[in-house]
């Protein structure tokens, strides 16, 4: 029946008219035509380094919000390409892009509806390659969300497969013919989503979905869904992207008597995943996203006997709610105990850690004692309260205190784990708490104090969400301008602790120890690394009050070495017998690096 | 060397009255020493460092009390030891030992061998494995006796006035790991010995909990937190205590109930009201004869003491921790922990050895939030508007987080609120105890026992 006349073609709902796409032809035997990698340039490949993404500091930056080349009031690739140059100062070494592929954008573009087009709105597979070559050639690298779990119900595998039942894509999504199936599964959106199954009159049958009703999961008991979405990497792969942030992991596979999740089914495809790149992509990664205790969390590593053999990186989600609760307490526990329960991880593999990210401060992960204090203390407006967590962003959640946002980031750039920055951020950017849903955290890029912020030059009306305009956190105070014009600027520190951590593998690489104290305000840690018999230990103290503290450090074991402070190259007097006393003043921190005592250098 | 060990101490002996009222362990410093003499010397290591180890008998006002002396004769007495010297003879330093960590790694590796030596008997505990050769350091601020830490794996507890028996300390913490207590840091091992026949513990050997802040630091920095805000209540502020309050409520019913289950419990009647209300009489005459300000209470006291009197149902008994409050309890990454199980230092062994209901260690625990909750307005300038605005949220506090403290412990045992009469009258104890205390050490801080009666009486 496929290319039938009279029919109505499965692409039509995409609005992709003119550009490469899924679904312009079908081929005799009903399979949908996609686009190929051959059909684009190639993007440079960025420098090979396996570790690469253990010492990388990570830039999330929304396209729609970066800069707009079009002048249509959205960003989109060509203007993120021309910020290149910017994010190169700043020193990051990877983005990290949220999903640009088509969409009818009901779920922030997590509703994909062609996995091989770009959304029109930020360019097309070509502007992509424009924006890797002009990354990879400063170092850079990017990596992009990838859906598996499910697809937007626009998409063309899943309009073929509701009205074609018999035909390629018949199996291609889970079909049922009531809902009463996986009854364990909870419903993850339970303020829109009242089932996991809905009603498709098309097919006449029911589709599953974990998410919204929009997005059916696709079938992978399948193995052409398996097949097509390994292609599905492999095509973004082929154009030199350096790895993916895997949405929605846990949910790929259905099981009866069990909740749906974390299925060794799931594990077994997300391996074939990891050895498509291992085999023909190595260097590149995939990070997982998947919000859960980081004792479940490591299963997505795989196999620590051979280093980890699915995912290289996870999020480490609880800790980011617990920094806050940290410092609102003034006391190390909550930080203490979230990495006393983190478990070792694989040696190939490594945490994604953030202090703010496009969606809200996670409290799935918290328990309800803690979620209720987390609201208590970040969101006295209830506006401010989204589905289970906090729509603020680092500097308003701060009460736009420097010392706190430097107290914070410090501690992002020395925990263990890859920081990952969300942009804007570097510069103390505010949210406008008055859009609706998730928008205000996703309020357009201020690089001037011009019109539209320097983010587009549009008609001020045209603009996809309204620059930030409040009195504290608007644009004509706070921009990247005015930040690069004044060197005590948050952008110019946050610059330079990215170059200190930079200066020194133990962030990235080295091992991790707290170093307790009789003062439990104060977080201490050790991180140390070894390689070619040079060791390089840093230790950072942190204070979590707001009051100067004392600490005393038990360093008896670094007897006779000298710290030395990691920004300014200060001396500080050696590690004597006893222990070692500092002073911090209110949120204040110092990293030193302990090295073995030599002569001061003075004249004889 | 020529003189015995026991030689060496009894020449040692004015030294020694000089130093000893200058250690913070010594518990008899309002009173002159009179003599000291060596009851027991032996050399745990000849040369030069050479250790003795010896127990000396201190005489004053008629009182005689053992301590035990950790000593250390060096020709040249290093720089970093000269804090600890006491005295010099025969061209040798003789310094307090336990500051020296070239002879201290010793008595880890005798623990850990489980060695009998000079007498000394080291043990380890049934199935505890023990590093060796770690760099040990002293501990500082400590009250009534001396520890060494070594590496970041054990704490070696040197008791120094010494009770004859096994130390209640090392007897309940044996208790607790019988029952595999997750509340305590686990003993490992112990040196015994004997003087004149009896029993002593001269010293325990327990994990050591290196990332733990004690309770009363803790406490205080959400006092901290607190008063700096002014007008905000303790359940708004980001510093709230209450969820460890309770967590730490918790953790003292396990102990309580672990420490039933492992040396059993009892039920005492009017027998044992009668002497403790007794006692507590006794304590007030006491007090009251040396501190005038008590006496505008007296009538409160003697009626709350009173009422304890007449209660007609039985009391719970069992041992206890004895000396409880925030300092004797530690948080670490896993929860609460409570340590040193000596019991009140200055109570006869027999009192500290006595079957004694829970709720004493709960009224040491609530006499403790209410010091938390006051300790900052201590030495501020009276009568001010803002002062009595932070009266009223240390109220606030000690009020929340004694009662997370008890919701806490009521979810694992019996609410100690069911016997507010009796709890009642142990706080007022407490507190009429500390009056004296503050009477004698700190008068600055009288006003907070003081203002915690009047309040608990309602005079």
């Amino acid at each position: 029946m496929s290319g039938s006349a009279g029919e109505v073609k499965p692409d039509a709902a995409l609005g992709l008219e003119g550009i490469p796409h899924t679904g312009e032809g079908v081929t005799s035997d009903g399979h949908l035509i996609e686009p190929q990698a051959e059909d684009f340039r190639h993007a440079r490949q960025a420098p090979e380094d396996a570790d690469w993404f253990k010492r990388a500091v990570f830039y999330e930056v929304l396209v729609r919000a970066f800069a707009d080349s079009s002048s249509d009031g959205t960003g989109d690739l060509r203007g993120l390409a021309s910020r290149m140059d910017y994010l190169q100062w700043l020193g990051v070494d990877c983005l990290w892009l949220p999903p640009f592929y088509a969409s009818p954008l009901r779920d922030g573009g997590y509703d994909i509806s062609d996995f091989r087009a770009v959304l029109p709105d930020f360019g097309t597979v070509d502007d992509f390659v424009y924006v890797l070559d002009e990354a990879h050639r400063r170092g850079i690298r990017v990596i992009t969300d990838l859906v598996l779990n499910h697809t937007s119900d626009a998409h063309p595998w899943f309009q073929a497969s509701r009205s074609d039942p018999d035909g390629p894509y018949g199996d291609f999504y889970v079909w049922g013919d009531d809902d009463q199936k996986y009854p364990d599964a909870r419903i993850i959106f339970v303020d829109t989503e009242s089932s996991n199954w809905t009603y498709d009159p098309v097919r006449g049958q029911f589709y599953w979905h974990r998410f919204f009703s929009h997005q059916p999961d696709l079938n992978y008991e399948n193995p052409e869904v398996q097949e097509a979405m390994l292609d599905v990497l492999r095509f973004w792969l082929d154009l030199g992207i350096d790895g993916f942030r895997l949405d929605a992991v846990p949910y790929l596979f259905e099981q009866e008597g069990t909740n749906c999740e974390n299925l060794p089914h799931t594990h077994e495809f997300l391996k074939k995943c990891r050895k498509v790149v291992d085999d023909e992509f190595p260097g590149r990664v995939l990070l997982a996203e998947a919000n859960q205790w980081p004792s479940d969390v490591v299963a997505y590593f795989g196999d620590p006997e051979v280093g980890g053999d699915e995912c290289h990186m996870a999020f480490h989600f609880p800790l980011m709610p617990r920094l806050f609760m940290a410092v609102r307490r003034e006391n190390r526990f909550p930080i203490s105990e979230i990495l006393a329960q983190t478990p070792a991880i694989p040696a190939g593999c490594q945490w994604g850690i953030f202090l703010r990210n496009h969606d809200e401060l996670t409290l799935e992960m918290v328990t309800d004692d803690e979620r209720d204090y987390m609201y208590a203390e970040y969101a006295k407006d209830p506006r401010m309260k989204a589905n289970i967590g906090i729509r603020r962003r680092l500097a308003p959640l701060l009460d736009n205190d420097r010392n706190q946002q430097e107290l914070f980031n410090a501690m992002l750039l020395s925990l263990p784990g890859s920081p990952v920055l969300y942009y804007g951020d570097e510069i103390g950017m505010g949210d406008n708490i008055w859009l609706g849903d998730r928008d205000g955290v996703r309020t357009p890029m201020q690089w001037t104090p011009d019109r539209n912020a320097g983010f587009s030059s549009c008609d001020p009306n045209r603009i996809y969400l309204p620059v930030n305009a409040d009195p504290v956190y608007g644009y004509q105070a706070v921009n990247v301008e005015a930040h690069l014009n004044n060197n005590s600027s948050l952008l110019h520190w946050t610059r330079r602790m990215i170059e200190v951590r930079k200066q020194h593998p133990a962030f990235g690489l080295g091992d991790f120890t707290e170093l307790g104290s009789s003062n439990p305000s104060i977080l201490a840690y050790i991180r140390t690394y070894s390689a070619d018999g040079a060791a390089d230990t840093v230790v950072c103290v942190n204070n979590l009050s707001r009051f100067p503290q004392p600490v005393e450090l038990h360093l008896g074991e670094f007897e006779g070495c000298v710290p030395v402070e990691l920004t300014g190259g200060v001396r500080f007097p050696a590690i004597g017998e006893l222990p070692y006393l500092l002073t911090l003043p209110g949120h204040g921190f110092y990293w030193f690096q302990l090295t073995a005592a030599t002569d001061e250098g003075e004249a004889p | 060397m020529t003189s015995s060990p026991t030689e060496v101490i009894t020449e040692l002996a004015d030294a020694l009255r000089e130093w000893l009222p200058t250690q913070r362990w010594f518990a008899g410093k309002d009173r002159p020493v009179e003599s000291v003499r060596p009851v027991h010397a032996v050399s745990l290591v000849d040369g030069d460092p050479a250790l003795l180890h010896s127990v000396i008998e201190v005489r004053q006002n008629g009182s005689a009390d053992r301590y035990q002396l950790l000593l250390g004769l060096r020709a040249d007495l290093p720089e970093h030891l000269g804090h600890a010297w006491i005295g010099t003879r025969a061209q040798l330093a003789c310094y307090d030992a336990t500051q020296d960590t070239e002879l201290t790694g010793l008595l880890l590796d005798l623990i850990a061998r489980g060695e009998t030596h000079a007498g000394l008997d080291f043990q380890h505990e049934p199935g505890a494995e023990l590093e060796i050769a770690l760099r040990s350091r002293p501990v500082g601020a400590e009250q009534s006796n001396t520890s060494l830490v070594y590496g970041h794996h054990y704490i070696l507890k040197l008791f120094r006035k010494l009770v004859t028996g096994t130390n209640p300390d090392l007897t309940l913490h044996r208790a607790l790991r019988t029952q595999r207590c997750e509340h305590i840091a686990e003993p490992l091992g112990a040196i015994q010995g004997s003087l004149n026949g009896e029993e002593v513990t001269f010293g325990m050997l327990q994990r050591f909990l290196p990332d733990a802040a004690d309770g009363w630091a803790m406490a205080t920095a959400s006092v901290r937190d607190l008063m700096a805000e002014g007008d905000l209540h303790p359940d708004e502020v980001g510093g709230d205590f209450a969820g460890e309050a309770r967590r730490l409520g918790q953790a003292v019913a396990e102990v309580h109930a672990d420490l039933a289950a492992a040396l059993g419990s009892g039920s005492e009647g009017s027998d044992l009201l009668d002497r403790t209300v007794d006692a507590m009489q006794r304590r007030l005459d006491a007090v009251l004869a040396s501190v005038p300000e008590l006496g505008a209470h007296e009538a409160g006291l003697r009626s709350a003491f009173d009422a304890a009197r007449e209660l007609s149902e039985p009391i719970a008994v069992q041992h206890i921790h004895g000396d409880l409050h925030l300092g004797q309890v530690l948080r670490t990454v896993l929860g609460w922990v409570l340590i040193d199980f000596e019991g009140e230092p200055a109570a006869p062994a027999a009192e500290r050895l006595s079957l004694r209901s829970p709720l004493r260690d709960v009224a040491g625990m609530l006499r403790s939030f209410d010091y938390a909750a006051h300790q900052l307005l201590v030495g501020h300038p009276g009568g001010s508007g803002a002062e009595d605005q932070l009266t009223v949220r240390a109220l606030e506090w000690a009020r929340r987080n004694r009662d997370a403290f008890c919701d806490g412990y009521a979810e694992k045992a019996e609410d100690p609120r069911e016997h507010a009469v009796l709890l009642r009258a142990l706080e007022l104890d407490k507190a009429v105890y500390e009056v004296a205390y503050e009477h004698g050490n700190r008068p600055e801080w009288l006003a907070v026992p003081l203002s915690s009666i009047a309040r608990i009486t309602g005079s």
